[in-house]
């Protein structure tokens, strides 16, 4: 990355600031220029957030879908056909 | 009884047992497969798949981590290995990024969104708000090419740690980084239109 890097050289790197894997220089570049840059900046902190707004509006605790008690009965009536006759239960 | 009791019983071979120990968890499962797939059709296989494996490896289920938890990581490697035997998955492009935006030849910014803040506060949607964003989530994730998906899935939603995906799904690290920027910023931009779309 260039010393005053441009807007896209910068928002290409936005995710590789994030996760720590640029060098110090770079991180510095790109830190000056999110100071100077608003847009760039917005974008910043909008692309921050996405984890945060995903994770939030798609929390695991879901209630069940019907494919999912279909899948338990297939899974059981799979084991049952395919049971060692040694098995107990 | 107690789910201890049901663990013990469905690892001896009790199938009512075993319906009835991993029923609560039915939804958690589904929609952690199915995020990956994105396909419901595809989910369901893939989850029975991993219920008969749940099933078949009870017996050597070590009581260190919760039932759940174990349970569910059996779930996203079924997902993962359904994924690697079906080769119908869409394809990544690695064309120009539009949630990107727009530059002149110089690679400055011609869009105006320094008046556009990102100020999205989801704790204070009301439910019809938020359930509309959620569909806007959901159809981007669905828009995202099946490598990128599962990149953002894996870290944004399930918290993998960049090594680890990369390690699970044989990519370089910088891949994984790669495919992830791309994955956010495509819904990033899918959010902000929507969002956008509601204030104006």
């Amino acid at each position: 990355m260039k010393i005053f890097p441009s807007c896209r050289e910068v928002r290409e790197r936005l995710t590789d600031y994030t996760e720590g894997t640029l060098s110090f220089r770079e991180r510095l570049s790109l830190r000056f220029h999110l100071l100077i840059c608003a847009a760039c900046n917005a974008f910043f902190l909008g692309l921050r957030q996405v984890p945060w707004v995903a994770r939030y509006l798609l929390p695991p605790g879901e209630p069940p879908a019907d494919e999912a008690g279909q899948a338990l009965a297939g899974a059981l009536r799979h084991r049952g056909e395919h049971r060692h006759p040694t098995e107990q239960g | 009884m107690t789910e201890e009791d049901l663990i013990e019983q469905a690892a001896a071979g009790d199938s009512d047992a075993f319906g009835a120990l991993v029923s609560p968890y039915l939804g958690l499962f589904f929609n952690g497969i199915l995020r990956i797939l994105g396909n419901r059709a595809d989910a369901q296989d893939a989850l029975q798949n991993a219920l008969l494996g749940i099933f078949q490896d009870l017996p050597g289920f070590q009581a260190r981590s919760r039932f759940s938890s174990w349970a569910y990581k059996v779930c996203i490697n079924a997902a993962l290995m359904f994924r690697r035997s079906n080769a119908r998955f869409r394809e990544e492009s690695m064309d120009v990024l539009p949630g990107l935006g727009e530059f002149d030849r110089t690679g400055h910014h011609l869009d105006t969104r320094e008046s556009l803040q990102w100020s999205v506060e989801p704790l204070a949607l009301a439910e019809a708000e938020r359930s509309q964003l959620r569909e806007c989530l959901l159809q981007a994730l669905d828009a995202l090419p099946d490598a990128q998906r599962v990149v953002f899935v894996l870290r944004d939603l399930e918290d993998w740690s960049t090594e680890d995906i990369a390690a699970k799904l044989d990519q370089a690290a910088a891949t994984v980084r790669q495919r992830l920027h791309r994955a956010r910023v495509q819904i990033q931009e899918r959010l902000r239109v929507h969002i956008q779309g509601r204030a104006s």
